[in-house]
This record gives structure tokens, sequence and C-alpha cells, in this order.
């Protein structure tokens, strides 16, 4: 027979326990809980955290060894690619630079949002529903509603954007006087008070990103009665949904000068902007 | 004579060695699982036991896990590359292209770093994306979203700032459009901009900035939110569930 390994207890007290550590209500190794709530760690969870490093690992040098990381010609400041993006993760906040203030859209929205974000478990405090996909019905609804609300609403503002902006006028021949819609800027700056930048850049996008999430919101505690946890779940699907399509028409939509493209009519990114040489 | 191999294992399993390494025998009865997990450094991040929902694929996905997985494995092939790579603007670049046609398996290693830090930017979002809609993030859980909500920033700034490094076309355009950005923040644009890309135009002393960030303060600070992640799941009373 081997001797029991690991520190030995004094002769005599072989039986005795210490306590070593507080066990919560709540917490996973529950006296209330019965047996066949919980399985052991070894063998259960590590075979599958096992698998699943395999499976990664596997797949993951499959792709690298199929794909090449791209790596373009020497950074120049003489060239400069038309259009330059950022990396797609961030396309998103690229995109929704086109609509307003830079500073607006890059700065302050998705610091704002950070911390909105951070803050929701602050808000919405009710343990009910934990563990539960979408909590309940009305959360499943909400979800639904919010991501065609988001879907549909986002690419028609980007769209509007793009149809607003653009010159229109039409310069009579014979009198050389400009007629039609003069683009939305021009517009702003002849008749709005803050010219191109005021109504255009801040007041309409900003009002805009309040009364959608707050509408929505109304939307969802008028036709389904939500509760907090149920209009957080619209807000959080309308801000996945606004991500996605932002991130989606940002890489594969916006062509030469940032302009909207049909996916599969996007012209290739021109390399080289140079200046002639020489000159 | 056909015995002296078991003989010997018998010899090593009891032997002062095998014990000082192993205080448990193979984890085959529930005390020895229990053992195996506790007395391991990094088993040990695991609770004993977890409640049987909690392995489920359909609720975690196991985009955390995988995230942490990603995280590891660009660890390592970052620090592999770090052997070939000079974060000058005389270097960087042709450091890069002598990993591709140069250095044995360096092409693979670039590609792994690469795809790895693509793939942990989704996984991170849906597993963020998870814990939202299961309400993972109620009490007692909040602190650890708002941990999550430092992590999901972090994993973005470590994939674009690593995304200067190679010096090429792509890398400076890219990072341009976030110089412009930084100098359109109100008030403070141009003292943000100097201070995060060491100057008024991207040279030498962004990539060097951006390199620091990538290979020492972003890891790091990861790596400890991490930590901290890990430990306030197991203290949170272990993944979320039906009340
Ligand atoms: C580097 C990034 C991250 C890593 C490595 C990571 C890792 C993990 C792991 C392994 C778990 C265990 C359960 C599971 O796999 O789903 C977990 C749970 C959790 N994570 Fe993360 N995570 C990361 C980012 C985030 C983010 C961005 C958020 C949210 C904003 C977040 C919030 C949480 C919360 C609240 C839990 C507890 C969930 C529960 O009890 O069901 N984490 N994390």
């Amino acid at each position: 027979m081997t001797a029991p390994r690991g520190p030995q207890p004094f002769p005599g007290q072989e039986k005795r326990l210490r306590l070593l550590a507080f066990v919560r209500q709540d917490s996973v190794v529950r006296v209330d809980k019965r047996v066949e709530d919980t399985a052991m760690v070894w063998p259960h969870l590590l075979v599958i955290e096992f698998i699943a490093a395999m499976i990664w690992s596997i797949g993951l040098f499959a792709i690298a060894a199929l794909f090449n990381a791209p790596l373009q010609d020497h950074a120049t400041f003489d060239c400069t690619p038309n259009p330059s993006k950022a990396p797609w993760y961030l396309l998103n906040l690229q995109e929704l630079l086109l609509h307003m203030d830079k500073g607006l859209a890059g700065v302050v929205v998705p610091t704002a949002w950070l911390v909105f974000m951070a803050a929701i478990p602050y808000i919405d405090r009710e343990r009910v529903g934990v563990g539960r996909w979408f909590t309940n019905e009305v959360g499943k609804k909400c979800a639904i509603l919010a991501a065609i609300f988001t879907g549909v609403l986002v690419p028609f503002l980007i769209g509007l954007d793009a149809f607003i902006k653009m010159d229109r006028r039409v310069t009579d021949p014979v009198t050389g006087v400009k007629t039609g819609w003069p683009g939305y800027a021009e517009f702003a700056s002849q008749y709005f008070p803050g010219g191109r930048e005021l109504i255009p850049n801040y007041v309409i996008p900003i009002a805009v990103m309040i009364a959608l999430p707050l509408l929505l919101v109304w939307l969802c505690k008028r036709l389904f009665g939500a509760g907090t946890r149920e209009w957080m779940i619209a807000i959080w699907t309308g801000f996945v949904v606004t991500f996605l399509v932002l991130t989606v028409v940002g890489t594969s939509m916006r062509g030469p000068g940032m302009d909207l493209y049909a996916p599969w009519a996007l012209p290739a990114t021109h390399q080289c902007f140079a200046p002639p040489p020489g000159g | 004579m056909l015995d002296i191999p078991g003989q010997v294992w018998q010899r090593v399993k009891t032997g002062p060695l095998w014990r000082s390494l192993f205080r448990h025998g193979y984890p085959d009865s529930r005390k020895n699982q229990s053992l195996a997990v506790f007395t391991n450094v990094f088993l040990h991040l695991h609770p004993v036991k977890v409640r049987r929902h909690a392995l489920a694929i359909p609720y975690t996905w196991c985009m955390g896990g995988l995230s942490f997985f990603l995280f590891l494995v660009l660890t390592l092939t970052g620090t592999l590359l770090m052997f070939y790579y000079r974060p000058t603007t005389e270097w960087a670049y042709s450091d890069i292209k002598d990993l591709e046609t140069v250095v044995v398996f360096g092409q693979l290693l670039r590609n792994m770093h690469r795809w790895a830090a693509h793939g942990m930017v989704i996984t991170v979002f849906l597993h963020m994306v998870r814990v939202f809609y299961t309400g993972s993030y109620k009490p007692p859980r909040e602190f650890n979203w708002v941990v999550g909500t430092l992590l999901f920033l972090f994993t973005i700034l470590l994939s674009y700032t690593g995304y200067l490094l190679p010096w090429d076309q792509l890398a400076l355009w890219a990072v341009t459009v976030g110089y412009n950005i930084a100098q359109a923040t109100p008030a403070i644009g141009n003292e943000i901009s100097f201070l995060i890309f060491g100057g008024y135009q991207l040279g030498p002393n962004a990539l060097l900035r951006f390199y620091v960030l990538h290979v020492v303060a972003l890891p790091l600070a990861t790596g400890f939110l991490i930590a901290i992640h890990f430990w306030r799941i197991r203290k949170d009373g272990g993944i979320s569930g039906p009340l």
C-alpha cells in the first residue's frame, strides 16, 4: 500500500474538518442543488475545451496555409489610395464619419456608446430572466422589432444622405442661372443658421441618434408592454444591427471618393494617386 | 522479466519526483478529479464542478473560451514575430518581406497572427452578444460586464495598433483614417493626436509608439483584465444560468 499523498494530518486529527471558504448561496456548488445539476470539470468541461482548442488550432493552421496576409507596397505619403479605408472592424465608424461631424462620429458617439454599454447592468438590475435567451416572449418580440426597425431605417438613412447631398442643379444655357437642388450642405449654407456645419453636421445627426432609439423604446413599451430588460434588448439589438449594417456598407459598398456603390459593382481601389513626376 | 517496464513505472510513480509533481492518482475517481483541477495552476481557473447547463454549447457558443484561446495564440505567434521585426521606418517593411520570403515558416507565422487577430475581434463580439442576450450581465455580474466592455475596447485597440506595423500602404492609410479622427476630437484634437501618434504626421514616432502599445502595454493590460474577468466569473458563482 502506498502512503497517502500530499501534506499529512497530525496523528489523531485525520478526520477533522477545516473551514476553507465561505460558499455563498448562489455559488456553484450549491448545497441545495441536486447532484445531477452539476458535472465534474474533469473530464466533462476539459474535454470540450480540449476539442475546441484542437479544432480551432487546425482550422487556423489551414486558413493560414491557404490565405496570405495582405502586404502592399512600402508606405509612402506621395501616393494616396482612393478610397483609404480603416480595418473592417472600424469601417462602421468610418461610415459614420460621412454623415456628421468627424469628431462627433469618431470620438463622441463611440465614447458615449461605450459608457452607456458599461452602464447597462446598473440600469437593468432585475435578476429575473438571467440565463434565458431573450428573457421571455416580450424580449424576443422586442429583438425582432428592433432588428427590422434598425435594419430598414439605417440603410434608408444612408441612402437618403447620399441622395440629398448630390448637387442636381441645371445651368440655364442662356442666362447662366442655376436652378434646382444644390445639394444639402449648399442649401444649408444659404438658408440655415450655422451654415454647412451646425444643422447638417450636428443638429440633425444628434437629433436622429436620440430620437430613433427613443421611438424604438416607446414602440416596445406601447406594443408589447416592455419592461427595462425588454427595452434594453431592443436598444442592444439596434446597436448590433447598426454596427453590422455600417460595417457591411463601409466594407463592400464604398468605392473611390467614398461614393456609394452596389457591392457587386464596387470599383477597385485606385492604389495610387501619385503626383505627376516632377510636378 | 516481462514485468520490468511495469515495475519501473511503479517505481517512478511512487518515487519522490513524481509525487512532488502530482499529489493525486489518475483522475478516475471523483476525489482525484477534484484534486486534478484544484492542485493544477492552469486548471484551477475552473471550479471543480460546473452546472450542467454551463457546458451547453448553444448557451455559451464557447465564444469566451475561444477568445481566450485566440489571445494565447496571438501572444505566442506575436512573440515569435518579435524576433524578426524592427519597429523603424527603415526596417519594418523589409523585415516583413523577409518573413515572407526568407524566414522558414515566416509567412505561415505572419498569416496565423493576422487571421487570429481578425478572429479574436469576431469571437469577442459574438461573446459579448451572447452575454447580453442571455442577461448574464445582471447582478451579481455587473462588474464583469464592465471589465468586458474594456476588453472589447482593448481587443480593437490591439488589432488597430498592430495594423500599422507592416508599414505598407495599407497600414499607413488605414491608420491615417484614425489619425484624422483623433485630430477631430473636440477641443483637444491636436494634443490627443500628438500624444497617440508622436507628431503631426505619421512617421517613425507613430510606428514606435504603436509598436510599444501593441507588444507591451495593451497585451499586459488585456492580460490583467482577462485575469480579473476569470476571477470574477468564479466569484460571481460561475456561468450564469436560469435562477
Ligand atoms: C478578451 C476578451 C474576452 C475573453 C477572453 C473573455 C472570456 C470569457 C470566458 C471564458 C467566459 C466564460 C463563459 C463563456 O465562455 O461564455 C466569460 C464570461 C463572461 N464575459 Fe467575457 N471575455 C471577453 C470579453 C468580454 C466582453 C467584451 C464582455 C461584455 C462586454 C464580457 C462579459 C462577460 C460576462 C458578463 C461573463 C459572465 C457570463 C455568464 O456568467 O454567463 N466578456 N468571458
